[in-house]
């Protein structure tokens, strides 16, 4: 049976599994559940506000609570956190541009293109698709260039068609 | 001088209705109630036997509750972006196409027991079809649900249902003027095609188009806006297309900035003409008229409202949501309001059945205001 609304698998950043599901008319909905049990949802509307979302324990489908934050807010509340914007903007890309596909891959040791550049892959020769940023440890470094070096436990961000960025993600990952 | 006793009566009259409008408007948030059945309680208080006769404003009233529709419609298409409309196409259409086949059927049945023609017949079906997604985006939102599980299956059946109504007035349209079979065909056949093309055009090159008119100054962006939208459903309707279609497609093509900033200038300006729209629909039913299809309207709402409920649960069970969850978007379907009006002011204004506007005005009132605590109360 086909659900209507397609979650799809973001992020695997912080190993956290996030599902993404549009809301017409509205923006996306992220939602995970943590470690303790809870089951949490952030709503990334069109307007640039956020809906901070806790859901119900016995009706899981509805919202115990709704925090709506603006723009400001959630910025404060991202570096209450330490976190990146990178998300926060990718978001925006993903609703402009159909069939764009962003993926984040990790580097694993010995594998694909761990110690060698980004440039040895011929990544966007042979994808089109693009490495955008990395995240190393705490830091994130946009546009990386072709004599970029990957290290173990990088995480790569890549752009572009779904299939490209499916072969770049065989290439980086190996 | 006579030109300025004139002017005087319109602006008296207008200013009337327009502060008839603002106390129904207060009246239906402090019931916590859409604004819609009380535009239109109010509507049918000014007609017949009111004492505000509404003369010298009439012909403003009418080009007003016209421009109300394409206001309406544009607003609606600059809710969604091409992109979402194009994935609701694809991952949405049997869900879509359910609830049109479920919820037009009562109307057409209806119509056929009534002994209506076939034309008003796809009229009431149309009625009886289109959830007001106004009255639910307003609602979802007043209540907090917009972050619950069920509120993409309810958000994607509606945009469904505009995507059919795109497709559906220019239809109707054909219809009613009554042309043969084979020049209705042809006639039909043209107007999908050109709904087709700007979809198509909007979804290629609606980035560029919006580049194109954006302007940092709200002034110069209303007026481009305004000129735009009023241009492309004036063609729209010299094309058998109608007016209201034209208007949506140009709003699917505005995306980004512009349909941000378009939105909050157009809302304000859209519920002041849809206000005129609503009343006007109001003042061309004789209230006289209302006893006699008051029964029919009562079935007709408590079978319409099981239809879209029975579509709200199936579609909320089908994407795996838990009861609670079923039931609330079960609810949300049920509301009725401007499209149900819009298609019913196409049918008054071509002469057709006279019982459609009364009826749907019933239907509308009963819908809007139950629907509307059906969904309060559920969940």
């Amino acid at each position: 049976m086909p659900s209507t609304t397609r979650s799809a698998h973001l992020a695997s950043v912080a190993r956290v599994e996030l599902f993404e599901t549009p809301i017409p008319g509205v923006g996306v909905r992220y939602e995970f559940t943590s470690a303790a049990g809870d089951r949490l949802g952030v709503v990334v509307r069109r307007d640039g506000r956020r809906d901070l979302v806790l859901y119900d324990e016995k009706d899981p489908d509805a919202c115990r609570d709704t925090v709506m934050l603006t723009p400001e807010e959630s910025a404060a509340l991202v570096e209450l956190f330490g976190g990146t914007k990178i998300t926060e903007r990718i978001a925006d890309l993903r609703q402009d541009v159909e069939g764009l596909s962003i993926e984040w891959v990790t580097v694993e040791p010995g594998r694909g293109l761990a110690d060698r550049t980004i440039g040895d892959g011929r990544i966007r020769t042979l994808t089109g698709a693009s490495v955008v940023a990395v995240l190393r440890g705490e830091r994130s470094i946009p546009g990386p260039g072709p004599d970029f070096v990957l290290q173990p436990g990088d995480v790569a961000l890549v752009v572009g068609s779904v299939a490209g960025v499916q072969a770049a993600q065989r290439l980086l990952a190996g | 001088m006579f030109a300025a006793s004139s002017a005087s009566t319109v602006l008296v009259e207008l200013g009337a209705v327009l502060l008839v409008l603002a106390v129904s408007g207060r009246l239906a948030a402090r019931f916590a109630l859409p604004s819609i059945p009380l535009y239109l309680v109010a509507g049918l208080l000014l007609g017949e036997g009111s004492p505000i006769a509404l003369r010298a404003s009439s012909e403003f009233i009418r080009i007003g509750a016209d421009l109300g529709v394409v206001l309406l419609l544009l607003l609606l298409g600059i809710e969604y972006t091409p992109a979402e409309l194009s994935r609701g196409m694809r991952s949405h259409w049997l869900a879509g196409l359910v609830d049109f086949v479920a919820n037009a059927a009562p109307g057409v049945v209806a119509a056929l027991i009534l002994g209506w023609g076939v034309v008003p017949a796809v009229l009431l079906g149309g009625i009886t079809y289109m959830t007001s997604s106004g009255i639910v985006a307003k609602l979802l939102s007043d209540l907090d649900r917009i972050g619950n599980r069920e509120t993409p299956v309810v958000l994607s059946l509606l945009v469904m249902e505009d995507i059919v109504m795109a497709l559906y007035l220019p239809v109707i349209g054909v219809l009613i003027v009554g042309a043969t079979v084979v020049e209705g065909s042809i006639a039909v056949a043209l107007a999908l095609a050109v709904v087709a093309v700007a979809l198509l055009v909007s979804l290629r090159f609606g980035t560029k188009v919006s580049r194109l008119l954006d302007s940092t100054s709200p002034e110069l962006l209303l007026l481009t806006l305004l000129g735009a939208t009023f241009l492309v459903a004036g063609l729209a309707d010299k094309a058998k297309v109608s007016a209201a279609v034209g208007a949506f497609l140009v709003g699917v093509t505005l995306s980004g900035r512009i349909a941000e900033r378009g939105r909050e200038l157009l809302a304000p300006i859209r519920d002041v003409f849809g206000g005129l729209f609503f009343i006007f629909f109001g003042l061309q039913i004789d209230p006289a008229d209302l006893p006699p299809v008051l029964l029919p309207a009562m079935v007709l709402a408590v079978v319409a409202a099981a239809t879209k409920a029975g579509t709200g649960w199936w579609a909320a069970k089908r994407s795996s949501i838990g009861r609670p969850g079923r039931r609330r978007a079960a609810a949300a379907m049920i509301p009725r309001g401007e499209f149900s009006i819009v298609i019913a002011g196409i049918g008054t204004a071509a002469g057709l059945e006279g019982q459609i506007g009364p009826l749907t005005a019933c239907f509308v009132l009963i819908l809007a205001i139950g629907g509307s605590l059906a969904m309060r109360f559920t969940g």
